[in-house]
């Protein structure tokens, strides 16, 4: 069977809309009491916005597949999308069965998401890397230190964009780890670890 | 009279020299923020709530604001050199202003615009003294009826004012208010969608949704689309309009601060309808429309005042209701929050120095802005050259830092990066992000007036249509929809979009 898809980009919105409606209503009406129109529980709310949420995402999906739109373009498929949330998942059931901290299996998930983009889906390099970045940056803040964990996120999200030069990068990177240890360590007192955790004394602060 | 005091007031707080920097540093920011094309209000305050913490609210807020006004300023900037929207409000000054430029007139398009938002900018402070103590007076009357209709309303007109599918923006809307339901249950104390993730029972920070749906996911579609800019180098020129552009350029102007300041005030408004719709109205008037498009002084002049009187009168609803009309407004709520100061009302009463001070400072901030933008032109369009692959690194580094310090958690970092690949999503499939965001502010808000009304009917839903207030908002939010879902005036939207995003 193909189905011919006149609006890809309001078929796979009205999907979007009505499984998370869908999900929400469902979820609240397994798990939390409904209560009555007079004492609203906290199932109600949620209960009626989900169903509001299926009933658009109906109208979005049905009007897609009689009125024609423009064409949808994505640098991945679905199947990579099953492919990266079974990575997480995966790692995150082997570190559980190992003993490790879940921080470590998400860290783990997001180095191999890396380097699978940048090696068969080098199209979703701005999506993975960018993103990728922050959460390398955010579990590696406390360990490393602002010093390194800077530098991770500073050349992986420059290695996302058109042109990679070391030089470049490495002096934007002087650049901003200067400025961030001026304005936010030392001027604003934002409590940051600076040093790795495993440097004994820190130089600076 | 009491105004006048109230203004002694507001301008004994605004012309403190800490106060003063405040609203220098704010300017400065939005004025930067606003000539760099990708980098947009909404993701440079969420970037700073998190700081504002060390400083007083008043400080806070003089801030805050700077930024937001500050930023259609220096929008245009960058609109009339590089034909870029520096600034989401001002696509529309691309039109003419660009035009302008390439005529060599580019300087008095620049101060064009710079005077004509100062004088929009006073109007627009003006208007919000003498209009927000009534509507707080008014506001203080309203029942959980009419601030669950009044959400209602605004939440209508969010979507009615989104670009494309009206049923997408609703259901936007209702995602929003889902996800900020998530966290614990005022009422019941129970722990809803967090999936036993402890992090989550404080609900999703509204910082980290707003970095990742306007901060990663805007990098991330700005670097798929690749880097192609050419700045306008030929020089700006003299300043000096001739007199025959002054003179065309007055009544643009005086028509764009009526419009904009009318439109900031609905909920849903703010700088970005204004512009569009000052557009639209001086190529109505024009006696020269043919002109439009290629270098018309009031298709500069109109936008810009309309634009910046938009953002500064939107401050109104806020202000007296705290009710957010726009993504910028929900952030300013939520800066408010993170003082310890409930939105509302009662604001104006318990805090006369935060409210006036705040509306002086608008006025200061506006002479700092001409300022700025005409003898320092310069040094903006030095900005200009700096390519967008030293930029976005840096902003990067800028939201995590803001978005980790807020609890020290990776959790928040881990999130945002998740709405980034939402909101990303979203893009693609041409879902606008900003209802969203006044969704997930007033969803919880909306669910407790909503229990209290219905507690206080006795479980009757015609308490929405008996009490008049709620029945006009309801009556309004109705008349909105079917508007827009009126086949004949929906092809108008969708054609005036189209003719404006070009």
């Amino acid at each position: 069977m193909k189905l011919r898809i006149k609006a890809p980009k309001d078929f796979w919105a009205g999907v979007m809309f009505i499984s998370l409606g869908a999900f929400f209503m469902i979820w609240a009406l397994t798990h939390y009491q409904m209560g009555t129109a007079v004492r609203m529980g906290p199932a109600y709310f949620p209960t009626v916005l989900g169903g509001l949420m299926v009933f658009l995402g109906a109208l979005v999906f049905i009007e897609s597949l009689a009125m024609q739109g423009p064409s949808l373009t994505l640098p991945f498929n679905i199947v990579d999308l099953v492919v990266a949330v079974l990575i997480y998942a995966g790692l995150g059931w082997i570190f559980k069965l190992m003993g490790i901290g879940g921080d470590y299996a998400i860290l783990a998930g997001t180095v191999v998401l890396i380097v699978l983009s940048v090696l068969f889906r080098p199209g979703t390099k701005p999506l993975v890397l960018i993103s990728a970045a922050c959460v390398i940056y955010g579990y590696l803040m406390k360990p490393l230190g602002l010093i390194l964990s800077t530098a991770l996120l500073v050349f992986i999200a420059a290695f996302a964009g058109h042109e990679f030069k070391w030089k470049e990068v490495g002096i934007l990177y002087v650049v901003l780890i200067v400025f961030s240890i001026l304005v936010f360590v030392k001027g604003l007192t934002l409590p940051f670890p600076v040093c790795p955790a495993f440097m004994e004394t820190c130089p600076i602060r | 009279m009491e105004i006048l005091n109230n203004l002694i007031l507001g301008f004994g707080v605004a012309i403190s020299p800490i106060h003063l920097l405040y609203a220098l540093i704010g300017v400065m920011l939005g004025t930067l923020i606003g000539v760099l094309p990708g980098v947009g209000p909404v993701a440079t305050i969420a970037m700073l709530l998190p700081i504002t913490f060390n400083l007083s609210p008043i400080a806070a807020l003089i801030m805050l604001a700077g930024i937001y006004y500050g930023a259609q300023y220096g929008g245009s900037t960058t609109a009339i050199l590089v034909n870029l929207p520096g600034e989401s409000a001002s696509v529309v000054t691309c039109l003419d202003g660009y035009q302008m430029a390439r005529q060599g007139r580019a300087g008095p398009a620049l101060a064009t615009a710079a005077v004509g938002s100062f004088f929009a900018g006073c109007v627009a402070t003006l208007i919000i003294a003498v209009a927000a103590p009534p509507l707080a007076e008014v506001a203080l009357k309203f029942g959980p009826a009419e601030y669950f209709s009044l959400m209602v309303l605004g939440l209508v007109a969010a979507t009615v004012l989104a670009h494309g599918s009206l049923i997408k923006a609703i259901a936007m809307v209702v995602f929003g208010l889902l996800l900020g339901l998530i966290g614990t249950d005022v009422n019941s104390g129970v722990l809803r969608f967090t999936f036993d993730v402890p992090e989550l029972s404080d609900g999703i920070g509204f910082v980290v949704v707003a970095m990742g749906m306007f901060g990663t996911a805007e990098i991330i579609a700005n670097l798929e689309q690749g880097e192609h800019r050419e700045v306008f180098t030929s020089k700006v020129g003299r300043l000096m309009p001739t007199r025959e552009d002054i003179r065309r350029a007055i009544p643009a102007v005086l028509r764009g601060t009526a419009l904009g300041s009318f439109l900031g005030i609905l909920p849903g408004g703010g700088a970005l309808l204004s512009s569009f719709g000052a557009y639209t109205v001086e190529k109505k008037l024009s006696k020269h429309p043919e002109q439009f498009g290629k270098g018309a002084i009031e298709g500069v002049a109109g936008p810009e005042a309309a634009n910046n009187a938009g953002a500064q009168t939107s401050f109104i609803p806020m202000l007296t209701l705290g009710i957010p009309g726009n993504a910028v407004m929900a952030l300013m709520i939520g800066a408010l929050m993170i003082q310890g100061i409930a939105p509302g009302p009662q604001v104006m009463n318990e805090k006369p120095e935060l409210f006036w001070g705040l509306i002086a400072s608008m006025w200061v901030g506006n002479a700092f802005l001409v300022i700025l933008n005409l003898p320092l032109i310069g040094m903006w369009i030095k900005l200009l050259t700096v390519p967008y692959r030293y930029l976005y690194p840096a902003i990067l580094v800028f939201m995590s830092i803001g978005v980790f310090s807020l609890s020290n958690n990776p959790f928040d970092v881990l999130i945002m990066a998740i709405f980034g690949v939402i909101g990303y999503i979203c893009v693609k499939l041409e879902c606008e992000p900003a209802p969203m965001i006044l969704g997930f502010i007033l969803g919880p808000l909306m669910e407790e007036n909503l229990r209290r009304a219905m507690l206080l009917s006795r479980g009757d839903p015609s308490t929405f249509i008996t009490k008049p207030i709620s029945a006009g908002f309801i009556i309004a939010s109705v008349i909105l929809l079917l508007i827009v879902a009126l086949p004949a005036i929906r092809k108008k939207r969708d054609e005036a979009f189209v003719e404006q995003k070009t």
